[in-house]
């Protein structure tokens, strides 16, 4: 075994380096020991060159420097390992468990109604209508009688009205539809005219899982020069394939509204069976879901339209109903209860 | 409506119509939608849809003339059916037996009788009864069996008088005077008035015009010699007295919709054949007719051009057009490229040219028009600027966490407002609530002039049924303005509401006693849900007493000048209670109109990139020296390079004194030229905390660099 000095050093530094450096305490004195500027192995062994006979210098001085290299190379090493140790160590210290719940804040949700009725408005905004509004609290002139029901009509009949304890020129009542509003958009604004009404309408009905007497339409009206039947057609079969998807046939019979002539019953081809019969559709293969027809001149005459000049459509449907549809939920009565579980079922982005 | 299709059959050749499946759809085409069929025997039963305007629809022969004219099919000749009766009749003219007098002639257009003498007490044949079992109507006796069977094959009523009851054989038709008695055929003493029809006899009111017939001269197992009798009645004369009275018949159905005036003696001559077949006797020889008021047939003209523009089918033609009307009963000349064209009397319903354009259209088929779609144009808008707001309110506070629900308006003001008092109050809400007349509930018969009790009762629903918390808001009108009654609008306000219970901040990182919702959650979502329109700077905050909220934990907001815009607080102890809520609920209502509609306009503002410097400030302070007024403090204080201010803690507890709060400010500096130096902000720092420390009541207990 070699009496070098040099080999000394290097040979217990390499002993201590092969029994493993585990901390940052242990590497620091480590380091302390042999590179310590006072007491560190290496500097005293480069100390004692000034010591050395000058024959023997050059050659002790290239081993010690060489000595302090390998010592300062392993040491750089090392201290990136114990550097990566403690991050690793960190990193663990902070780890998470990723499947715990993330913090979502409250998720809240639009009412399915507004859901649908903002679809509804959608589709006819494109087509160029514009959405107007109406007051719930009505009189029986724009509810009515402008509308062609005159007063002790068995139409009358078939909209169960509540109505108002307050004396009025003309009975004040909950609007039964959303009709009144093509009153008091035509009257404000003439022809021609595209508004869609979207709102909510009284009706006094008990409540049951297909009645209540709060419910939703949405009244589409369009008056201008030369429109048709056809033009009714084309807008409500668009209007339903935009809504139910491709493939939902239209289907229009007659039926009687006092304020439109001719009149329309609209009904789809079910969108749960696809016309064939099922439950839902009790068979028939088709879905009554609109009212429509062409508006009365009686109508367009009241509000100052002349019927020869201009002729329109109107239609009507419930936003309520196209909801049930929709979301296959099966009493109405779930969308007026404000329960939390029904309500988060929609809540896609608001 | 039930049908018969054996009774249609006698009408029109249904198997030629493709059978029961076939006049189904030819019925659909028509506009009488077939709710149902049923088999019953050899026959099948309609459950037929009528529309309130075709009372002519409402009898075998009119849906028959329907089936016949969709499937181009004739109707069977039946003349000798509704013809008189000649070969039975014998004896002394009904005219010796009976007279009619019509004092109310625009009331009663036509009043037509028949008389058969000497029937016995047979029942109605079997046949009849057969007819009248299908469509599910009672067989009571031969007379009221004939009446019934008549009605159900032509839609036009008929009553039978036991003639020898009627006092002098007279039949009187005028208005009831007032308080005249009349006991109904139901048993029922109907108290009259001057707007109803009855028709008497030369003592008393018999019958109730056109609705039901009286008890005292009802035919009876006894009866011998009947009147029959088939009227026009005015609809809406009817149709007052019926309503008034809470009576709704087949009779009434029909009269008020409007009859066939030229139905009566077909009808009569049929139901005294009928009745004389069934019970024996004869008709007495002679119908007797008495007239009102003219009933004029009426015409109108249909134009081609018209026709094609409404149908929008430009190869529709005249010809078409006159052969579909004159399958449904109308008859046509034609002039050029128009005609003239005579409404039947039982097709009350059609009046103008475009009716008849919608009859040529059902002939047709709705199906077989072209379909197009209109011109485009630009595409729409909202009208009513108010509906943009309350959009964007609705996603803001789903966006926050709030489901949107729907209430019913319908309320109590005494028992379901009254905590809400001082809210209504100063939202000028009228004392007497807009009420319903006819209430689906007596007890709820008002109009609700707030959102919040009915969104709190949801808020409580969910905790009842098993919810932790909720969170709900609604966007709805109230009705409680002062509104004008000719402007039915003018009662309205458009509000958002919003409550919440339970834990807002509940999760698994966060300590229970942090996960309660107090009044700062409250504001801070009316602030949020604001601030598209008003910064929260522009609002004013005002402590409020509002016996629905805890005092001291509730206060409106209003714009910097003064307009009120809501309220939020939390949900006092005693509104809690009433519904089970926990403790940590909060509540806000925010008037829709009054939020400017037009949104806040957004500038550049430069903004210094060079560092700031922070510090906090320290100091303790009564609890009744506001916020609002700390914050001018400071601004008055005009410390240099000041960029922000914010209050970073308050605290209160050990350390602090009674009645005093410790607010600790973060103030940050900056500067837009040049680095701050420490010792230029510790100089405006020390310069407040002596502004402050000057005040009564405030001490300052520090400041340090943050």
């Amino acid at each position: 075994m070699s009496n070098d000095p040099v080999e000394k050093v290097l040979r217990s530094f390499r002993e201590e380096l092969a029994r493993g450096v585990s901390s940052r305490a242990e590497f620091e004195r480590l380091k302390g020991a042999y590179l310590g500027r006072e007491k560190g192995l290496v500097p005293q062994l480069l100390s004692t060159l000034k010591t050395l006979p000058a024959s023997e210098r050059a050659a002790f001085g290239a081993s010690a420097n060489a000595a302090k290299n390998e010592v300062e190379a392993a040491l750089a090493e090392l201290a990136g390992e114990i550097q990566r140790r403690e991050a690793a160590s960190r990193d663990r210290a902070a780890a998470v468990d990723v499947t715990l719940p993330g913090r979502r804040g409250h998720a809240g949700g639009l009412h399915p109604l507004t859901v649908v009725r903002r679809r509804i408005e959608e589709i006819f905004l494109r087509m160029g209508y514009s959405i107007a509004d109406g007051p719930e609290v009505e009189s029986d002139f724009h509810n009515f009688e402008a509308l062609n029901f005159p007063p002790e009509h068995p139409a009358r009949d078939t909209q169960d009205t509540l109505l108002l304890d307050r004396p009025a020129r003309s009975p004040l009542l909950l609007r039964t539809h959303t009709s009144p509003v093509q009153i008091r958009e035509m009257r404000k604004h003439g022809a021609p005219l595209r508004i869609l009404c979207p709102g909510r309408v009284y009706r006094k009905d008990e409540v049951d899982a297909t009645h209540s007497p709060v419910f939703h339409q949405v009244e589409g009206l369009l008056v201008d020069r030369g429109i048709s039947m056809a033009d009714l057609k084309g807008t409500v079969s668009t209007f339903l394939e935009e809504l139910f998807g491709k493939g939902t046939h239209a289907r229009f019979i007659p039926t009687f509204f006092p304020f439109v002539e001719p009149g329309v019953d609209v009904a789809m081809s079910c969108i749960f069976c696809k016309g064939t019969g099922c439950p839902k559709c009790k068979g028939s293969g088709w879905i009554e879901i609109m009212g429509a027809g062409m508006v009365h001149p009686r109508v367009l005459q009241g509000v100052a339209i002349d019927p020869e000049e201009y002729t329109g459509f109107a239609f009507g449907l419930g936003i309520d109903r196209v909801a049930l549809l929709h979301y296959g939920f099966p009493d109405l009565r779930l969308l007026f209860e404000g329960d939390e579980r029904f309500l988060r079922q929609f809540a896609g982005p608001a | 409506m039930k049908f018969s299709l054996d009774w249609l059959s006698e009408f029109v050749d249904t198997a030629a119509a493709g059978g029961a499946e076939g006049v189904r759809a030819l019925l659909d085409q028509a506009g009488f939608p077939v709710e149902s069929t049923q088999l019953a025997g050899s026959d099948t039963v309609l459950d037929v849809e009528i529309t309130p305007n075709r009372p002519d629809a409402m009898g075998h022969r009119g849906l028959a003339r329907e089936v016949a004219a969709m499937a181009g099919l004739p109707m069977r000749d039946l003349e000798a059916r509704y013809a008189e009766p000649d070969e039975a009749s014998r004896g002394e003219s009904a005219e010796h037996l009976a007279s009619i007098v019509i004092r109310v002639p625009r009331l009663c257009r036509r009043f037509g009788a028949r008389v058969v003498r000497d029937i016995g007490s047979a029942p109605a044949t079997a046949g009849m009864r057969r007819s009248l079992a299908a469509i599910g109507a009672k067989s009571i006796s031969a007379a009221v069996d004939a009446t019934n069977y008549v009605l159900w094959d032509t839609g036009q009523p008929l009553h039978a008088f036991d003639l020898d009851k009627l006092a002098g054989g007279l039949v009187i038709v005028r208005r009831a005077t007032h308080g005249e008695r009349l006991v109904t055929l139901d048993g029922v003493e109907r108290i009259l008035e001057p707007s109803d029809v009855v028709v008497a006899d030369a003592e008393r009111a018999v019958s109730l015009a056109g609705i039901m017939g009286g008890l005292a001269t009802a035919v009876t197992a006894g009866t011998r010699n009947v009147l029959l009798e088939a009227a026009w009645w005015d609809p809406v004369t009817v149709r007052k007295t019926a309503r008034r009275l809470g009576m709704h018949t087949d009779a009434s159905h029909r009269f008020e919709r409007g009859a066939d005036y030229g139905a009566i003696p077909g009808a009569l001559n049929l139901a005294s054949r009928l009745l004389v077949e069934s019970a024996g006797g004869a008709a007495a020889p002679g119908l007797l007719d008495a007239h009102g008021s003219a009933f004029r047939l009426r015409r109108t003209v249909l134009r081609l051009a018209r026709l094609r523009l409404l149908s929008g089918d430009p190869s529709l033609t005249l010809d078409f057009a006159e052969e579909a009307l004159s399958r449904l009963g109308f008859t046509s000349e034609r002039r050029g490229k128009r005609i003239g064209v005579r409404i039947p009397y039982f097709r009350a319903d059609v009046r103008r040219e475009d009716d008849l354009v919608e009859e040529v259209l059902r002939v047709y088929g709705y199906n077989r028009l072209p379909t197009r779609l209109p011109a485009a144009t630009a595409p729409g808008e909202f009208r009513e600027p108010l509906r943009i707001v309350e959009d964007r309110l609705t996603d803001g506070a789903a966006a926050a966490g709030f489901f949107e629900t729907i209430q019913y308006p319908f309320v109590d003001r005494d028992s379901d407002e009254a905590a809400w008092g001082e809210w209504l109050r100063i939202t000028d809400t009228a004392l007497e609530p807009l009420a319903i007349l006819n209430p689906l509930d007596g007890t709820r018969r008002h109009l609700r002039a707030t959102l919040l009790p009915g969104l709190l009762d949801t808020l409580a629903r969910n905790i009842r049924r098993g919810a932790e918390g909720a969170a709900v808001f609604e966007i709805g009108r109230t009705f409680g303005e002062q509104g004008e009654s000719d402007r039915p609008e003018s009662f309205e306000s458009r509000r958002f509401a919003f409550a919440l219970a339970g834990e807002v901040r509940a999760h698994w990182s966060v300590p229970e006693k942090l996960r309660g919702a107090d009044f700062f959650d409250a504001k801070g979502l009316v602030e949020r849900l604001l601030s598209p329109w008003l910064p929260a700077s522009a609002l004013r905050w005002k402590s409020v007493a509002v016996h629905g909220m805890t005092a001291g934990a509730s206060a409106t907001v209003e714009t910097r000048a003064g307009r009120l815009l809501g309220l939020a607080g939390t949900v006092s102890i005693a509104e809690r209670q009433k519904r089970d809520l926990p403790a940590a609920a909060f509540a806000g209502e925010i008037l829709i109109a009054r939020i400017p509609s037009e949104r806040r306009l957004f500038a550049y503002r430069e903004f210094s990139t060079l560092p700031a410097v922070t510090a906090d400030l320290s100091f303790a302070q009564p609890k009744d020296l506001t916020w609002d007024a700390v914050e001018t403090l400071v601004r008055d204080a005009r410390l240099a390079n000041l960029e922000s201010l914010e209050c970073h803690d308050r605290y209160e507890g050990s350390g602090v004194r009674e009645g005093e709060v410790k607010t600790t400010l973060r103030l940050r500096f900056r500067s837009s030229e040049r680095t701050l130096s420490q010792e230029e902000v510790n100089h405006e720092v020390r310069r407040l905390a002596e502004a402050l420390g000057s005040r009564p009541g405030i001490t300052v207990s520090g400041w340090e660099k943050a």
